[in-house]
């Protein structure tokens, strides 16, 4: 019980407060209540359709039916969709930062005309929301030949996600020392030189915060993808899901077993990494 | 090598750093934005090599004679409101809570943040699933405690189906703003909060008087993600309902969806397009406007 | 004389060459999109199909692509502005849908191959007859030619004491009510895919319109507002969804309908023939039988399912000759009833065939006319306003004397 020790106790006292445990009680219902999709999902997912339709809803299975794991797979073809997910963003995300961050450094630190005006332009386009704007977008990634490719579904996602990202690393940028860019170059550095070897390793936290957050952003994408892959071979695991549930709606069970293996890789990223999330999320929005 | 970038000017270099970014920014997201503008002047089914001008006909069109038009406005309209509202009073009391010296924080956060690293569709999928009317959790959940008079058709009865989606759309999005919060009140003075006490103030006191002045840049910052990321609002109602029944989900992200690459009238979906845009830059630019003061002041 | 001999020339010039170019191009590819479909059968059967005729011409291969049925439209549509479309592409036959994509010249005309390949000799006259809809040529060819009726639960009419199938549509009403009476949802529907409930008012229309006004009022040539027989129509829809169609429907699709079907939570499910190839798949043939729906008229409820060759195409010698060799006679009589419970080919030997099976055989045999699904005669918004105005009706939210109005108010609008 060595962790109840010193709980329950508000900053400044000793007491145990009676408000905070009644709260405590109140708050691990909610907690319950919000997990319950997760418990309702995976029972599901064992269960066979039969079971589905006659037992109750919310009772455990009783056999396991793994087979629909199995039989999901191979239906809502995810060796595809997972593979061209991790295509996507194993090369949007790593290229995104960095030409964000080569950026951001020429806005905070390099002396240019209209830095101030096309910082504005980036900041607007953080709050630009594609959705919608989809059939804009659809026809400029047409116009290049696009549809259907890895860089048809990449450059748009780059370009909406740049703007959050020079936001957060100008930011960063803006708060290092002057004086630690100003000596590199009175020794005669290049900017180029300077953001390589001094400004990318010092923002390595901030880097693989943006790095998770946007792996989970690019991973989860929807409405982008829809209309730019139009064709199965190229789909992402949403779209496949989405394709899955209009498709096979009635085999409960399969459904549900196509929800955690589309769910499963970002949730073990996040609790992998969850300190990131944190820092990669607030670090922008909200600064001291 | 070196040599040749050495002789660039400083202010050379750093356009050069800023070029690819900048270039995919403006091709790629601020074009479709002039496009789509452009778009809306005029008429263009989707097959034809052609557009056509057609002056502010389409805006005639979606605002006169679209059936479903207004009802998607108002459907916008009242789901950012309650976006705003409710998700973000429910994170900000789990906030507070867990900023509280109680077992299991961590493990807690977890849970709620959890429903946010979810695919939208995914959890449109899981909800859709629970809603089912025959077999899903919530009608199963009324019968076995007796309640079968209260089953609904959840996403099926035009009347409740909107605030369906929205429940689901509650589900994932309160985790977003509690980490918000949670680092908001990491910042509150706690210095400043056992002064309080030692002056004497009870716990409202406190609240009151320390804790929310010190949260209210959070708070904005909150509520206009909140706008923004509810002005968005498709792929939960694109995969719950698909707008239906009888357009009555329907919201203008997805209907400008709709009317261009569904129906192929791509002109009346920019006109839906613009109208969208105009609202969601009533609500950016004040708030760049507040972002950049604020910026300055702080320098 | 000498024009008809130098056409000849030109022509077999033409024939060699493309023969050449057949021959001497590395492996063609062939693309093909069609519908991942419902019936689990007829995916199987593409694939083996394909297969076989790749093994047979090793010079052209085939990629097939499938997808649900508005992603399909969605994405032909947008092929039509990129050259990433298809070679072959699967659209129903008729003016709405298929004619869609035909007059906005998506699709090429094959009255060439109609004549080299002689396809009128094998083709079930009323399916092939839609090619000769469309202007400018013969478009497509016919993939399946289905018929839609009542299917019905034996021991749940027994129960209810219906003891045969209603023969006018007041006695379809009359037996519906008896179900409802002892306690049994006469019919079931899945609303979230707006077609399915449609059905029931296109059959409806042509049960209180009859055949001629039905028509001109799919093809927006009188006032639906003004039409009595369309308000009647839209009266009887309400009547329907408030007593008698299994409840809640407007939150399940046709696939969850189905399910409830097979469990007997309804007694009549508005489907087509592939319906018997799925019961068939869960054994359960000998629990149901079906009948026409009854509206008076002389028309079958159905439509043709069509191939067509995409003018994008520069494939379309290759892209013929896999349509020939899909509407042959073996490759016919192999996949006999894979897509539906008749085949298009008129050669094909019917043997061994269950009774449901039977049933169509001989209800395809007495009917020479067809009337086609809404959504399918109308162009495509009208048909999203129309899957509108029948939900809210259905759901009650429009009454049904106001519903013509709004429907006509749109297409007025245009």
């Amino acid at each position: 019980m060595k962790m109840f020790s010193q709980a329950f106790r508000p900053v400044g006292s000793n007491k145990v407060d009676p408000v905070l445990v009644a709260l405590w009680v109140a708050f691990i219902l909610l907690a319950i209540i919000w997990i319950m999709p997760f418990l309702f999902i995976v029972f599901t997912s064992l269960k066979s359709n039969a079971t589905v339709m006659g037992a109750s809803a919310f009772s455990p299975p009783t056999e396991l039916a793994f087979g629909n794991f199995v039989a999901a797979w191979n239906r809502g073809n995810f060796s595809t969709t997972a593979f061209n997910g991790i295509v996507i963003t194993f090369i949007k995300v790593p290229l995104g930062l960095f030409v964000s961050a080569m950026a951001a450094y020429a806005l905070a630190k390099v002396p240019m005309r209209m830095s101030r005006a096309l910082f504005a332009l980036f900041v607007f386009g953080t709050m630009l929301p594609f959705q919608v704007m989809l059939a804009p977008i659809f026809r400029q990634v047409n116009a290049f030949g696009l549809i259907n490719t890895y860089p048809g579904i990449i450059l748009p996602y780059l370009a909406f996600g740049i703007p959050y990202q020079v936001f957060i690393l100008y930011g960063f940028f803006s708060a290092v020392p002057k004086e630690l860019s100003e000596a590199a170059r009175i020794d005669g550095a290049s900017h180029f030189t300077i953001f390589r070897r001094i400004f990318l390793p010092i923002s390595l936290p901030v880097l693989s915060a943006l790095l998770i957050l946007d792996f989970v952003a690019t991973w989860n994408e929807f409405a982008m993808a829809l209309v730019i892959l139009q064709d199965p071979r190229m789909w992402t695991l949403p779209l496949g899901l989405m394709n899955f549930q209009s498709q096979f709606q009635s085999d409960y069970g399969q459904l549900n077993a196509a929800i955690i293996m589309t769910v499963l890789p970002a949730a073990i990223v996040y609790l992998m990494f969850q300190r990131y999330f944190v820092s990669g999320m607030t670090s922008g929005a909200v600064k001291e | 090598m070196s040599k040749v970038r050495l002789s660039l000017r400083p202010s050379t270099q750093g356009y050069v750093l800023l070029a690819p970014a900048l270039i995919v920014y403006l091709l790629f997201a601020v074009y479709p934005m002039i496009d789509v503008i452009r778009m809306s002047f005029s008429s263009w089914n989707g097959l034809s090599p052609q557009a056509k001008f057609v002056g502010v006909a389409n805006y005639r069109a979606i605002l006169t004679q679209d059936p479903v038009f207004w009802g998607a406005l108002w459907n916008t309209l009242i789901w950012t409101t309650a976006a705003v509202i409710v998700p973000n009073l429910i994170a900000f009391g789990v906030a507070l809570a867990l900023n509280q010296n109680i077992p299991g924080r961590s493990s807690l956060r977890i849970i709620f943040y959890l429903p946010v690293i979810i695919a939208s569709i995914a959890v449109a999928t899981i909800w859709k699933w629970m809603y089912d009317p025959f077999f899903g959790l919530f009608n199963g959940l009324l019968t076995s405690w007796g309640l079968s008079g209260w089953i609904m058709d959840w996403l099926g009865d035009k009347k409740i189906a909107l605030w369906s989606v929205f429940v689901a759309h509650l589900w994932q999005s309160v985790g977003f703003s509690m980490v918000l919060f949670l680092a908001g009140l990491q910042s509150v003075s706690t210095t400043l909060i056992e002064a309080a006490r030692i002056d004497g103030a009870g716990r409202w006191g406190v609240f009151r008087y320390v804790t929310l002045p010190a949260l209210v840049p959070t708070i904005t910052v909150v509520i206009v993600l909140s706008l923004i990321n509810s002005l968005k609002a498709f792929d939960i109602v694109y995969g719950m309902t698909g707008g239906g029944p009888a357009q009555s989900t329907q919201m203008l992200a997805m209907w400008a969806y709709t009317q261009s690459m569904q129906l192929g009238v791509f002109g009346r979906g920019a006109a839906v397009s613009v109208v969208l845009l105009l609202i969601t830059l009533v609500v950016v630019i004040p708030y760049m406007r507040w972002m950049f003061k604020r910026e300055d002041a702080v320098r | 004389m000498k024009i008809r001999t130098a056409i000849a020339a030109t022509l077999s010039v033409l024939a060699i060459t493309a023969g050449l170019g057949l021959n001497s191009a590395a492996a063609e590819e062939l693309k093909i999109w069609t519908l991942s479909f419902e019936n689990e059968s007829a995916n199987v059967a593409w694939q083996k199909i394909i297969k076989e005729f790749e093994a047979a011409n090793p010079d052209i291969t085939i990629s097939l692509e499938n997808r649900s049925v508005d992603e399909h439209k969605a994405a032909l549509r947008v092929a039509a502005q990129s050259s990433q479309g298809p070679d072959i592409f699967f659209m129903w036959a008729g003016l709405g849908l298929g004619g869609e994509f035909v007059n906005a010249g998506l699709s090429q005309p094959l009255d060439k191959y109609y004549d080299q390949y002689g396809w009128d000799k094998r083709l079930v006259g009323t399916a092939g007859s839609f090619s000769n809809i469309y202007e400018g040529g013969r478009h497509g060819v016919p993939y399946t030619f289905h018929g839609e009726g009542i299917y019905y639960n034996k021991g749940l009419f027994e129960k209810a004491g219906i003891t045969q199938p209603p023969a006018t549509y007041d006695e379809l009403k009359a037996d519906a009510a008896k179900l409802k009476d002892a306690g049994i949802p006469a019919m079931t529907f899945g609303g979230t895919v707006n077609w399915h409930l449609m059905r029931l008012m296109d059959v409806i229309l042509e049960a209180k319109c009859g055949a001629e006004k039905h028509d001109t009022l799919m093809a927006m040539k009188v006032d639906w507002s003004t039409e009595a027989c369309a308000t009647a129509s839209f009266q009887e829809l309400n009547e329907w969804s408030q007593n008698y169609i299994l409840s809640p429907f407007m939150g399940i699709d046709n696939s969850q309908s189905f399910n409830l079907f097979l469990a007997g939570r309804a007694a009549m499910m508005l489907e087509g023939d592939w319906l018997v190839s799925q019961l068939r798949g869960e054994n359960r043939l000998a629990d149901f039988d079906l009948f026409p729906f009854p509206t008076g008229t002389d028309r079958l409820y159905g439509f043709a399912e069509y191939l067509y060759v995409s003018s994008k195409s520069s494939k379309a010698d290759a892209a013929a000759k896999f349509l020939d060799y899909m509407l042959s006679d073996t490759v016919q009589q192999d996949n006999l009833g894979a897509f539906g419970s008749i085949s298009i080919n008129a050669n094909v030997k019917y043997e061994k065939v269950d009774p449901l099976d039977q049933k169509w055989m001989d209800i395809f045999a007495k009917y020479t006319k067809i009337y086609m699904n809404g959504d399918q005669a109308f162009p495509l918004d009208v048909t999203t306003e129309y899957f509108r105005v029948i939900n809210e009706v259905a759901s009650g939210n429009i009454k049904p004397d106001a519903a013509g109005k709004t429907l006509q108010t749109f297409i007025a609008n245009r």
